[in-house]
Formats: C-alpha cells, sequence, structure tokens
C-alpha cells in the first residue's frame, strides 16, 4: 500500500464501463457515493473480472451478494465489491426472471462469494451456474421451499393472522 | 409412649407421622442447593444468564453451580435463547446425555414459545416440543432476578418431589414464575 488511495467518483466508474461494455451495462446510478449498475446474468463475469483486475478500478473485495425478491419482474442478485487499495464501492445488480432464475457464479473469482451464493441459492431458489457446492448452508437439509421469497407461506400466520395491521390502514404491499 | 416423649425408632422412608419424611426431606434438600446448572444460551437471553451468575445477582448463593463441565455433569438445563428447528436436534443430544433427575428451566419468549419469531420459517415454536419443561420464565429477555425466580420456583418444586413417583412415568406439571 504505497501509493494513498485514489477513489474513483461513480460517473468515471461509469465512463470506464460504458468504454468497455457499452449499452450492456443496463443502468447505472450514483447512489449516495456507491456506484450502482445493473447488468444482465450474460456478462456478469465479465464485468466482475474487469472490475476486479483494471488497475485504477481494483475491486480486490466482495462485501456480500445476496438476493432481492421483486415480485412480477423476477429477481436481482445485488453484488457489493469494495476496493481496499483505492477506497471506493460499487454494487452490481442481475436482472434474473421470476421462472428458472440461474445466475452465473462468481466464486472462482472471489472465494468470499461462495457462501453467500449457497444462502442467496436456498433462501430465493436461484441456481448459481458453476458452483462448485450448491448445497444448503444455513437451512436444515429437510427444508422445502425458499423462505424469503414473497410467495413463500408462513404456516402460524395461516392459523392466525399478523396481528400488527391497524385498521384503516392499507396491508402489507404486495 | 409417653405423653409428650420423642418418637423413636427406625426411620423409613415413611414415617408413621402423617406428614413427615425426613429421608425424602433430606435428599431433596441436598438436591435442590446442589443444581449444577449447563447454560444452552442461544442468543440474548444466554447475557441474562451470565448476568445472574456473576457478583451482582450471584445465583450461587442458590446452590446454582454455572462450572458444570458439560451434560454429563449437569443437574439443571438452562435454555436461553431463540432455539431453530436446525439447533434442536443438539438440544435433544444435550438432554439427553444429561444424567437423571435432570430439570430444565425454559428461560425467555424464544424458548417459552417461539416469541417475536412466532410466524418464522426457522424458529422451533417452544423448546417443550423437544424437551420436557420444568420452569418456564417469561420475558424478553427476562432480568436475572426473574431467572432467580425460577430456580426458587424450580427448587420448591424439587422439595416437593418423591423420587419414586418422579420415575414413575407420569409427566409432571410444568410451573410459570408469573
Amino acid at each position: 500500500m504505497a501509493s494513498s488511495p485514489r477513489p474513483l467518483p461513480p460517473p468515471e466508474i461509469e465512463t470506464r464501463l460504458r468504454a468497455q461494455f457499452g449499452d450492456d451495462v443496463l443502468s447505472f446510478e450514483d447512489q449516495y457515493g456507491h456506484a450502482v449498475l445493473t447488468i444482465s446474468p450474460a456478462r456478469y463475469r465479465e464485468v466482475v473480472t474487469f472490475l476486479r483486475d483494471e488497475p485504477e478500478l481494483a475491486f480486490d473485495y466482495c462485501d456480500f451478494s445476496a438476493g432481492v425478491d421483486l415480485g412480477d419482474e423476477g429477481f436481482e442478485v445485488v453484488t457489493h465489491l469494495f476496493s481496499t487499495s483505492h477506497v471506493h464501492n460499487v454494487r452490481v445488480k442481475v436482472k434474473l426472471p421470476h421462472e428458472d432464475p440461474v445466475c452465473p457464479t462468481i466464486s472462482d473469482l472471489y472465494a468470499g462469494a461462495n457462501w453467500h451464493e449457497r444462502e442467496t441459492r436456498e433462501m430465493f431458489g436461484i441456481e448459481f451456474e458453476g458452483h462448485p457446492q450448491p448445497v444448503k448452508l444455513l437451512l436444515p437439509e429437510p427444508f422445502e421451499g425458499n423462505p424469503l421469497r414473497k410467495d413463500f407461506p408462513l404456516m402460524s400466520r395461516e392459523a392466525k393472522p399478523w396481528p400488527g395491521d391497524v385498521e384503516g390502514e392499507e396491508g402489507e404491499e404486495e | 409412649m409417653a405423653e409428650g416423649s420423642v418418637e423413636v425408632g427406625l426411620i423409613t422412608e415413611k414415617t408413621p407421622l402423617a406428614g413427615v419424611q425426613p429421608v425424602k426431606f433430606l435428599l431433596n434438600w441436598g438436591r435442590r442447593y446442589s443444581l449444577w446448572v449447563m447454560n444452552f444460551g442461544l442468543a440474548c437471553c444466554a447475557i441474562e444468564f451470565i448476568a445472574a451468575s456473576t457478583s451482582k445477582h450471584d445465583f450461587i448463593r442458590y446452590g446454582v453451580i454455572p462450572f458444570a463441565h458439560g451434560p454429563r455433569q449437569a443437574d439443571l438445563l438452562v435454555v436461553a435463547g431463540t432455539l431453530t428447528d436446525k439447533m434442536a436436534p443438539a438440544l435433544k443430544r444435550v438432554y439427553d446425555q444429561m444424567p437423571e433427575p435432570k430439570y430444565v428451566i425454559s428461560f425467555g419468549s424464544c424458548s417459552n414459545c417461539g416469541g417475536p419469531y412466532w410466524d418464522s420459517y426457522s424458529v422451533t415454536k417452544g423448546v417443550d416440543q423437544i424437551v420436557p419443561v420444568d420452569v418456564y420464565v417469561p420475558g424478553c429477555p427476562p432480568r436475572p432476578e426473574a431467572l432467580l425466580h425460577g430456580i426458587l420456583r424450580l427448587q420448591e418444586k424439587i422439595a416437593g418431589e418423591d423420587i419414586r413417583e418422579k420415575f414413575s412415568g407420569k409427566l409432571t406439571t410444568p410451573a410459570a414464575t408469573s
């Protein structure tokens, strides 16, 4: 760590990504100083490899990789990368369909993503293509279903509805 | 026998005097004040258990000894915290390793009934589904004083116990502290 950190502002990160991937970067946002980009699963690994290996970006640390259930819009895999040398952040969002969501693995690029992907797989039912050990991480082995999906039924609530709803207020958003 | 004199004779388990059973009393008195406890700490309730064991509350003064080297040396199991379905076999295994006579205190809402995780997909709704519970201590988390109260209730229960009855196969009724 001879050189002092030079964090790239998100627009600069966007410029470099646009130069490399063009319109395959579906959208780009600056969220509180973090670069947030959305891509398709086909170029996920390329983008992450680029973010990791480009000297000015050098995202060498995978903070987390998780899933989001967007209902009818499908699923998102969100991967947060951090650069320990430049001290800047990026979140890569991968758009997936609601039926048979399959995402390429990045566990060979970042060893730390391995367990995150296993958790995302069991919680959302998103398959990670090429994952070396696609088995459950936290759930007990006989568990069926993907509990963090919005359509996962909570048996206790079938018997007794959520008591927190106030009369006149709208129910939980679907 | 002369009027007012002390009864002399062999002390059997059931003396002719109504309600006086010296052997039973002595045995239970010894057992209730020597409870080697195993802390099955699973969540924040375990911190309250630890607080109850340290100098301010100090449950050693009630004869609860928090230095059991493992379940095989323990008389009392305190389940403090959120039991998940994945952890449940481990609890059962710890309980099975404890020698009889053994007691279980369920400490806190989570171990009593699931507590705030009543609708969770992964939390066991009460440790009494896994092991028999003698005393339930309610609260989220209960204060150390509540655990002390629970221990006193357990000691009352032990004092009233008949060992022959306990192992007759009949289930004992659990007690709640409040």
